[in-house]
């Protein structure tokens, strides 16, 4: 894959990741996660074409199975059934959303962080725009009162890690990233079990109504 | 062998529930079949540790002195929690608390949570190590929502979120340490054993991130101030036994992975990894110090003076030399004594229906022997003597007052403090005079017999740790 493909699809995500924080539906945020765990399978399957290793096939596959199509539709359909459209409003604004997106996708770009950019030199600003989403995404899961978006959070902060991984040369043993997958799936059902049984405690899927804590 | 026992037969004991269509008792002796065989295995394991060193059963799998002792609290902590479970869940049961169902959905996910749980201790890969403690946070989720109520629906999410962004953190600190040893193809196995053996060629400001990142990410699942938010309401709202694992071991678990990483840091810059520790471990025992006061639920209270051991613990492993030694000693005492008081506080739930301290008054008449061993797990969780933890807090004091005064001097006030704090909540609860609804009846053995095992164990250790665990200890010290 050409240079510019993969610069392409970094753009991706980071875009992507942008996007999850400033949509108002929740079928934008699904839709928007679906192409950047898309993204992240064409960047394995560049992987397999360099290794040509069958594992790393599979791994591409369970991926695509897993993140693309899976965990979407079963958001896709949680939306549905319980008329979930728009997304819950956010603890920042919009501009001071904007404003502290800025501020990581700069922090991410410092010299501060420079050793983790140039783990390899000459994809530094494929490593800060992935390092950028990493911030964005966790972001996101403490921006968004939403349950759905904060799960959204943490697939993004996962595909934004493992896109980290790929530009730095630090994939693992096919095996493990099959266990990786396998977890993710297994947490992508877990946390979509529990927002309908947050949405039929509290007849919302705001987290700021949780407040039985007290004491 | 043995290792493959313990997953196998803890695998096959939740896999057998699933198609269990009834009967209780099917369900607890399978579970209990389980954890019988692993209590054995682990022994095994422990004795094969202690005359041969390191034992590697098979490919991925490899476990040192420290995996040998946190199995050996897995297997003992999970028994007696198992054995108390049964009789527990059957008084919910008769009292229409919760059905079948959810009896079968418990022994299911108590056997996993176990399994996750000695796969992260036994595993060599950090990467396997990671998938395990996930698995841990997946199957204690629905455990911590057990009750179905809008509060414990809270605490799980609370739980899923906290410990899923902390383990995600964790994971890119692990990476990260792969910058030694990437290999182009992926198709290497990363080991601790490799990581160690070329942590001299990792970049130390990579090294140095990494270590923030894992402890950040990790010391979320340990409890470590200020990312333990989610340890007071999830093992407030878990059904008892539950607690007492997530208290009595799974927090260790966690501590564990940081240790590991730990000394590859070490072999960088010493003085790094020391001073991350010593601030989270004062941080956090600062932070429970005060808040016990203010608790209005003796599991949250049990919950925060779990905060403050891990803090602790911290301390010790900061401070180094002879503190490493004692901090493993401590994280067994904490774990035998936290368990034996999470279960105590079960039988208090069980007989008064409530979790509020205020709710909660002369338990020495209503529960005498229940109260007993309540009062005398809270003098040996504080710090009281002749308990080992007195010992253990004694040596980490000393082992910090020379190079860390300041921060010694103010700990061990706050220790002090927490003393106070946890025994006006405790005293209150025992004496006084019980509510009139509170009828006296003698107490179940089966509900008495756990606790007051692993406080009397405890004991015992405290006064005559027996020559095999010092070994391990000693070589677990050693090594980290």
């Amino acid at each position: 894959m050409s240079i510019f493909a993969i610069q392409f699809l970094a753009g991706i995500l980071f875009l992507s990741t942008i996007f999850l924080h400033l949509t108002k539906k929740n079928f934008g945020a699904v839709t928007a996660y679906s192409v950047q765990s898309f993204a992240i399978t064409l960047l394995l399957l560049n992987s397999f074409f360099e290794t040509k290793s069958f594992h790393l096939l599979l791994v591409v596959l369970v991926t695509l199975l897993i993140k693309v199509i899976f965990a979407p539709t079963f958001f896709t359909k949680l939306i549905k059934k319980y008329q979930l459209t728009f997304s819950i409003s956010t603890q920042l604004n919009t501009p001071l959303t904007l404003l502290t997106i800025v501020a990581f996708s700069a922090m991410a770009h410092s010299t501060m962080l420079s050793p983790l950019t140039a783990i390899i030199p000459e994809h530094e600003t494929l490593l800060s725009l992935a390092l950028s989403a990493i911030f964005l995404s966790f972001f996101l899961i403490v921006n968004h009162k939403g349950a759905l978006s904060q799960i959204i959070g943490v697939l993004s902060l996962e595909n934004s890690i493992v896109a980290f991984a790929i530009y730095a040369g630090l994939e693992q043993s096919p095996m493990l990233e099959l266990g990786i997958i396998f977890d993710i799936l297994i947490w992508s059902v877990i946390a979509t079990v529990f927002v309908s049984m947050i949405y039929r405690h509290f007849g919302s899927i705001d987290t700021s109504v949780m407040k039985h804590l007290t004491d | 062998m043995e290792l493959l026992i313990i997953m196998v037969s803890l695998f096959f004991a939740a896999i057998v529930s699933i198609w269990i269509k009834k009967g209780h008792q099917i369900l607890e002796w399978i579970s209990g079949l389980a954890s019988i065989m692993m209590l054995f295995a682990s022994a095994l394991i422990a004795r094969k540790v202690v005359i041969f060193g390191d034992y590697s059963p098979f490919a991925l799998f490899s476990i040192d002195a420290l995996g040998a002792i946190l199995l050996l609290i897995i297997s003992v902590v999970g028994f007696t929690v198992l054995i108390y479970s049964i009789p527990y869940l059957r008084k919910e049961t008769a009292k229409n608390i919760i059905g079948f169902t959810r009896v079968k959905e418990y022994f299911i996910l108590l056997n996993l949570f176990l399994m996750a749980m000695v796969l992260a201790v036994t595993t060599s890969s950090p990467i396997f190590a990671w998938i395990s403690i996930e698995a841990t946070t997946l199957s204690t989720a629905f455990l911590i929502s057990f009750y179905n109520k809008p509060s414990a629906m809270e605490a799980a999410w609370k739980y899923l979120i906290i410990n899923s962004v902390g383990l995600l953190l964790g994971f890119f600190g692990t990476l990260l340490y792969f910058t030694s040893v990437s290999s182009a193809d992926g198709t290497g196995l990363t080991t601790w054993q490799s990581l160690l053996e070329n942590a001299a060629t990792i970049d130390p400001l990579i090294a140095k991130i990494a270590f923030i990142f894992v402890l950040i990410g990790y010391g979320t699942k340990v409890g470590l101030a200020p990312m333990h938010t989610w340890l007071p309401d999830a093992h407030s709202k878990a059904p008892v036994p539950i607690s007492a694992l997530l208290s009595g071991i799974l927090l260790n678990v966690a501590m564990s992975v940081i240790l590991r990483f730990k000394v590859i840091t070490d072999s960088i810059d010493y003085s790094f990894s020391q001073n991350l520790l010593i601030i989270f471990g004062f941080l956090s025992i600062f932070i429970a110090s005060f808040i016990i006061f203010t608790q209005k639920n003796y599991k949250r209270l049990l919950a925060y003076s779990s905060i403050e051991n891990m803090g602790i613990m911290a301390l010790g492993f900061g401070f180094g030399g002879p503190g490493i030694f004692v901090a493993i000693l401590h994280m067994i005492y904490h774990s035998l004594i936290k368990s034996s008081l999470f279960l105590s506080a079960g039988n208090i739930f069980l007989k008064y229906n409530s979790t509020k301290i205020a709710n909660v008054r002369g338990t020495i008449s209503a529960l005498p022997i229940t109260s007993v061993i309540f009062l005398t797990g809270f003098f040996a969780i504080t710090g009281a003597p002749p308990f080992g933890i007195f010992l253990t807090k004694l040596s980490i004091f000393s082992a910090g007052i020379k190079l860390h005064s300041a921060i010694t001097i103010i700990t061990i006030f706050l220790t002090a403090i927490l003393f106070v704090g946890f025994f006006k909540h405790a005293s209150r609860m025992i004496f006084g005079e019980k509510p009139n609804e509170i009828t006296q009846e003698k107490e179940n053995i089966w509900l008495i017999f756990p606790p007051l095992i692993l406080l009397a164990l405890a004991l015992y250790l405290s006064f005559y740790p027996p020559p095999f665990l010092h070994t391990l200890i000693t070589n677990a010290a050693l090594g980290y």
